[in-house]
């Protein structure tokens, strides 16, 4: 779309083998009870704000996350035991994309607009991302269990 | 900037195959839900619908294109946006092929093939407010002209995953749904396949706007500042005070706590509240379907004077009353969902013939 900037884009592709002590360091505490899905989103997405020089998401920006994936390791371990008895708790939650849309709220230290949604064509993505978006910008990250974190940091044009 | 009309809806759920039969039976009272047994040998109440066709897909897909085709989106050229909007996706069907090779957007895309649906596919799965989110998507793009018509289809399906989730964390309630009732103790999960059908064309019901807010402080309950955002946001959104809205379909799943916040919530967006209704006795919470299977229902409800039953004590601590029949006039009607991960999402609807 026209007239959008790019404030920061961040490709973890391969992924350091020392990513969750960096994001450890990064945030001060090592993230509780989400899933690797979402602290690999998590740490994405804060690399990508500090590119930008933002210590939090603004207040206004929106967040979008997509995946083809999805948490593939927890959903895989939750249909198991659920083949066998009650899941845990903590894998199900895992296995919800809600979760890493919290995650992401709680640890950017932000209250606003996130959805996981997905389209095959990843401009699709991005298009309706862009069109849903208003003054305060766009976050918008891939992500892939265990593989691959990409995120941009997008302003619109100017009204 | 295009309007945005509900141009049609289809609904199945445990109250029946159709939005006609949905009607039928809450002129009745309603259904009671049916049990469901997990691996372990324990069982909870569901709203399932009454459909026993033990193959996952094949009954999924008989059930899809016939909501499909009540909501008149096949009618048309099927050529829009497709938004399947679910929280469990297609688990139920992998729980018995065990096939986790198919990726995130294959089941959207598998609905897309049954109904031979040639627009963009989308998949929105953003836990209870799924639905929601997809209608504020299809009308983001009907609004800017890159869509005349979009369906938003909320599929929540038969699986053990997450009717074994939720009784692992202690949300679902062992005897009953009893929204917003004095005896209130947890969830009752449903069923459903719901369709709205959205268009650029007049008619009755157009959608005002709405608002998409998450907090992470509470990932498994409702935060009182979002609810009250949320709500904000939606009726700046749609150009409308709060004064202006004459009907509220809350949340109300059931929970002791999380009903207890999100009615104060509301009293204080809302100096009066105005009149509040809840169909989660009628159908459970059908999660990611939720928000496009109560719009149907409540659109439907409006349309054709018909109130869902409430028998039980409502709790009076919480001064948010359910309506025990379909308001005189429902302008503008507040629909929201909150959900699972933080999310609080809110629909406003228009009727137009009000």
């Amino acid at each position: 779309m026209n007239g959008w900037r790019t404030l920061a884009h961040v490709v973890v592709d391969p992924l350091p083998a020392d990513w969750r002590e960096q994001l450890a360091t990064r945030l001060g505490q090592r993230p509780r009870r989400i899933g690797p899905w979402a602290e690999l989103a998590l740490y994405g997405a804060r690399l990508c704000l500090d590119e930008a020089q933002e210590t939090a998401l603004p207040a206004g920006a929106q967040l979008r996350v997509a995946s083809l994936n999805g948490p593939v390791s927890a959903t895989r371990a939750v249909a198991e035991q659920a083949g066998v008895g009650l899941p845990l708790p903590f894998s199900f939650m895992q296995s919800q994309p809600s979760q890493l849309l919290a995650a992401l709220s709680q640890h950017l230290g932000w209250q606003g607009d996130a959805r996981f949604t997905l389209c095959r064509d990843p401009q699709a993505v991005l298009r309706l991302a862009q069109a849903e978006c208003g003054p305060g910008g766009l976050l918008i990250g891939w992500v892939e269990d265990g593989r691959r974190s990409e995120w941009w940091r997008l302003a619109p044009p100017p009204p | 900037m295009n309007e945005v009309y509900l141009a049609g809806r289809g609904l199945a759920s445990a109250l029946g195959p159709d939005v006609a039969g949905a009607l039928a039976a809450l002129a009745q009272g309603g259904v009671p839900p049916r049990r469901f047994e997990l691996a372990d040998g324990s069982a909870w109440p569901l709203y399932a619908m009454a459909d026993d066709e033990p193959d996952w897909p094949t009954r999924t897909r008989h059930i899809t294109q016939r909501v499909a085709a009540e909501s008149s989106a096949l009618a048309g050229p099927r050529s829009g946006p497709l938004f399947v909007a679910s929280s469990s996706l297609d688990i139920g069907w992998l729980e018995q092929s065990h096939d986790f090779n198919r990726d995130y957007q294959q089941f959207a895309e598998t609905v897309a093939s049954w109904l031979d649906w040639r627009g963009p596919v989308f998949t929105v799965s953003t836990a209870c407010t799924s639905a929601l989110n997809a209608v504020l998507s299809a009308r983001t793009l009907i609004r800017n002209g890159q869509a005349d018509h979009a369906l938003v289809l909320g599929m929540e399906l038969r699986n053990r995953v997450t009717v074994g989730g939720f009784g692992g964390m202690q949300l679902l309630s062992a005897t009953g749904a009893l929204p917003f009732g004095q005896a209130r103790n947890g969830l009752v999960l449903g069923e459903a396949v719901a369709a709205l059908h959205l268009s650029s064309t007049p008619s009755r019901w157009r959608v005002a706007g709405g608002a998409n807010v998450v907090d992470g402080r509470d990932p498994a309950g409702t935060v009182p500042s979002a609810v009250i955002a949320m709500c904000e946001q939606a009726l700046a959104n749609s150009g409308l005070q709060a004064s202006d809205i004459t009907l509220i379909k809350p949340q109300a799943a059931g929970g002791v706590g999380s009903d207890a916040t999100e009615a104060q919530a509301l009293r204080e967006v809302f100096a009066t509240l105005p009149p509040l209704v809840s169909f989660k006795a009628s159908i459970g919470h059908t999660l990611g379907a939720s928000g496009a299977a109560e719009l149907a229902l409540l659109t439907a409800c409006l349309d054709g004077g018909v109130w869902p039953h409430i028998g039980y004590a409502q709790d009076p601590s919480l001064n948010a009353t359910l309506s025990q029949q379909a308001p005189q006039r429902a302008l503008h009607v507040l629909a929201s969902i909150l959900g699972f991960g933080g999310g609080h999402t809110a629909v406003v609807l228009e009727d137009r013939e009000a």
